[in-house]
């Protein structure tokens, strides 16, 4: 996982766990507040219907008993007592009244019944009018719900009086709708629903729920996974328990779903949109935090695909940890490099250790490697070869004639003219150099310039005979600045050449054996020399000239000096001309 | 009162017969405000409606034809034939609920509906009470002395109906154009009384001759429409 993910993730998803969390407990305490209110508010309420209820009662009792007091009425049960009994003619008359004051008063139900509580005469509304009702088959309360013929009347009733006894009773009720609440209600008998306002719920249902409710008492329920509140709404029976029960049946949580769905809302709104500035925040943090060392690190890839090694700017970063990193990378590459060049150096010491060794052989080519070696350097610069091209020739130079190491001193060093086995001998020195050196790692470079330094142009060198541009250039150099200081060194048996001398002798082979572009550079190397005074500055162009300045010191006695013995290439030169 | 009245008009009281008494009665508004109960079968009734509610009773025949006209002063005429006059009951009202009858006239009450009725009257000039009696029964009722009956029945407090006994033979209830006539009244001079329950009393004075008719004419109340809305509405 990437730093920049995980710093995102570990700054997002706690907070974001967070809100969830707070949101959720908020809302659910909110919508614990809502629905206790909503409960207490539902509470009142049916309280205050419960006591409009009786108000209401009471009122109907009084208008009742006005109607007890109806002179027609009781002239009507005198006629009953006097015609003996309710039967015939007699409690039509009654029936008939009975219809009457239903029909004025808008009653459902009316009954009357004797000083026994036998009935006498009842009426009952039915479409468009009333009819008598069979006594013998019906038995309403006093008080309360009776249901007939498949419909639910609710009951009252009052004293008929005559003189301060009672008489006859009179019962009025009206059909009973459930509907007449301002809530929703059920009616229960025995625990059986008979009446109940809730079409979305089975009658079972609430039977079911509502068997764990006491009769008089608040009760909370759940059907169907909502919450319910159920009151009593008064006691409809007076006189007795009859098995009835009326009860409001609210749904606590549809009254509070307008408002749920409103938070809900809200909700959402608020946590999606924390959510995204958290987003936002996390996302915009984590970069922050992550950029420097995302930098770091696209630098170290970088590092790694060049080969190069990595270095930082030291005001890299902001964070001090940054800081302290880039530093300890500075550091490391700071110690490999010096290492490296360390290394470097001791592998090159080492070379002009052997190379020394080498001229240490001969007191007259002491120091011929050195001078090889600057005067090529010296070369390649006039050439404008790069800092690369003049190390690998400046190395190269020094070991040019390391494979003299497996030539006998006798050869050599023998003075005169040697024999062609001698000669055979002396010329197989670049393939034993080559030989030594291939072997040692790092030093495959300088190889070409072993091998081939003592190669010509049109081809008679050796040891391959290579033509022209097949030579490398390194190897071209360096055959120049050895020819130039091979006929400028004293042997034992002649004198060095001046260094006019030797330069017209470089003119005459330019072309055949030496590449005419080197000798060139090399001549303006010279030309240069004589006239800036300044020119000793470099080391290697020093000891040019101190070469030139010898040269000129020897221009008398330079003659004297035999060319035989000068090396091959002047033995061949020689030969050529 | 009846009696002192009849005494003035002894003398008046003219040998010869023959003339009428023509007349109109006048009403221009509503008086009663009747609820009365459209008929219908037994215990089918609907709602009350209000008399002139529906268009096909008009409020002012109703109350046209619910005056009673009789003389007073005149020859003092014992009634000779007895009375036929009914008052039945029937869908719980009395039918007619306005009898006029020369004084010493019966009535009979017979019961035609399927209940009992209980009629009964507490006036001073005739008070009875006749009993619970079943359909088909009747019971007769003799009224001698002149006077305003009004009937009621126990059982049904809605029920009422008004009897006028008149003190002469010369009583009549106005038709309901307001049209009224009292035949073969000798001539001399009387009191023409219209009787209206809710208007009252009415009386002008008319003096016949041989063989000449007269005419008399009522306008119930003796106000004019008042704009006040409790008289109007009384």
């Amino acid at each position: 996982m990437r730093f920049a993910t995980r710093t995102f993730l570990s700054s997002f998803i706690p907070f974001a766990v967070l809100l969830a969390v707070s949101f959720w407990a908020i809302r659910a305490s909110v919508m614990n507040t809502v629905r206790d209110g909503l409960r207490a508010s539902v509470r009142d309420n049916e309280v205050a219907l419960t006591r409009e209820r009786a108000r209401n009662e009471n009122r109907n009792r009084k208008l009742l008993e006005g109607i007890g007091e109806n002179p027609s009425l009781k002239a009507g049960l005198q006629l009953l007592a006097a015609e003996g009994g309710a039967t015939g003619q007699a409690r039509d008359t009654v029936q008939d009244q009975l219809s009457e004051i239903c029909d004025s008063l808008s009653f459902d139900f009316m009954m009357v019944s004797g000083e026994r509580g036998e009935p006498l005469a009842a009426v009952v509304r039915y479409a468009g009018g009333f009819a008598p009702v069979n006594l013998t088959r019906l038995h309403p309360p006093e008080q309360g719900f009776f249901s007939a013929d498949g419909r639910l009347y609710e009951v009252t009733s009052v004293p008929i009086r005559e003189a301060d006894t009672q008489v006859a009773t009179l019962t009025v009720g009206g059909r009973f709708d459930i509907s007449q609440f301002g809530v929703p209600a059920v009616l229960l008998h025995n625990n059986a629903v008979i009446a109940a306002q809730m079409r979305d719920l089975a009658p079972a249902q609430i039977e079911r729920s509502l068997a764990a409710c006491s009769a008089a008492a608040d009760c909370e329920l759940r059907i169907q996974d909502q919450q319910y509140l159920s009151l009593p709404l008064g006691r409809p029976s007076g006189k007795g328990d009859d098995g009835y029960a009326l009860r409001s049946l609210q749904n606590v949580d549809a009254a509070s779903a307008p408002l749920q769905t409103v938070l809900r809302k809200l909700f959402l709104v608020a946590g999606f949109t924390a959510l995204a500035a958290m987003l936002g925040i996390s996302a915009l943090s984590s970069r922050t935090i992550a950029r420097p060392l995302v930098d770091v690190v696209a630098h170290l890839r970088l590092s790694a695909a060049t080969g190069e090694l990595p270095e930082f700017p030291e005001s890299h970063g902001g964070a001090q940890e940054i800081r302290d990193l880039t530093q300890g990378f500075n550091n490391a590459a700071k110690a490999v490099r010096e290492s490296r060049e360390r290394l470097t150096r001791a592998y090159v010491q080492f070379v002009g250790s052997l190379a020394q060794a080498l001229d240490a052989r001969d007191a007259y080519t002491a120091g011929h490697s050195r001078r090889v070696s600057e005067y090529s350097c010296a070369i390649a610069q006039a050439m404008n070869l790069t800092e690369d091209d003049r190390e690998v020739i400046r190395v190269g130079a020094l070991l040019h004639d390391l494979g003299k190491i497996g030539i006998s001193d006798l050869v050599l060093q023998k003075p005169g003219r040697l024999t062609p086995e001698e000669t055979e001998l002396i010329q197989q020195h670049p393939v034993i150099g080559k030989r030594i050196l291939e072997n040692v790692q790092g030093l495959e470079a300088y190889l070409g310039i072993v091998e081939l330094h003592h190669e010509n142009l049109n081809g008679t060198g050796y040891p391959h005979g290579l033509k022209g541009e097949e030579t490398p250039l390194y190897a071209r150099v360096v055959k120049v600045a050895d020819a130039y200081d091979a006929m400028t060194s004293d042997r034992p048996y002649r004198r060095g050449k001046s260094h006019a001398e030797a330069i017209a002798v470089l003119r005459s082979v330019s072309g055949s054996e030496m590449d005419p572009l080197v000798v060139e550079a090399f001549v303006l190397l010279g030309d240069q020399r004589k006239q800036q005074a300044a020119f000793a500055g470099t080391p290697s162009l020093q000891s040019l000239s101190e070469a030139v300045q010898s040269d000129i010191d020897r221009t008398g006695p330079a003659l004297i000096a035999p060319w035989e013995v000068a090396g091959q290439v002047n033995s061949r030169e020689r030969e050529a001309s | 009162m009846w009696i002192k009245l009849g005494s003035c008009a002894l003398v008046a009281a003219a040998v010869l017969a023959g003339a009428d008494i023509h007349g109109t009665i006048i009403i221009d508004r509503k008086l009663s405000r009747h609820n009365v109960t459209a008929s219908a079968g037994m215990y089918q009734r609907g709602v009350a409606v209000e008399l002139g509610a529906d268009g096909e009773a008009d409020p002012l025949e109703f109350e046209r034809s619910h005056v009673a006209v009789y003389l007073e002063g005149g020859p003092k005429s014992p009634v000779t034939e007895s009375a036929k006059a009914s008052i039945e009951q029937k869908d719980r009202r009395f039918v007619p609920d306005l009898v006029v009858i020369p004084a010493g006239s019966a009535v009979s009450f017979p019961n035609f509906d399927p209940i009992f009725h209980n009629v009964f009257s507490l006036s001073k000039a005739k008070s009875f009470d006749l009993g619970n009696y079943r359909e088909g029964q009747s019971r007769l009722v003799t009224f001698p002395v002149p006077g305003l009956v009004a009937v009621y029945c126990h059982l049904h407090s809605n029920m009422a109906a008004s009897i006028v006994v008149a003190p002469s033979r010369w009583a009549v209830r106005v038709d309901k154009d307001g049209v009224f006539s009292l035949k073969d009244v000798p001539a001399g001079t009387y009191t023409v009384v219209a009787w209206h329950k809710t208007a009252g009393t009415f009386r002008k004075t008319v003096t016949i001759g041989e063989k000449q008719d007269a005419t008399v004419s009522f306008t119930l109340p003796y106000a004019e429409p008042s704009d006040a809305s409790h008289v109007t509405h009384r």
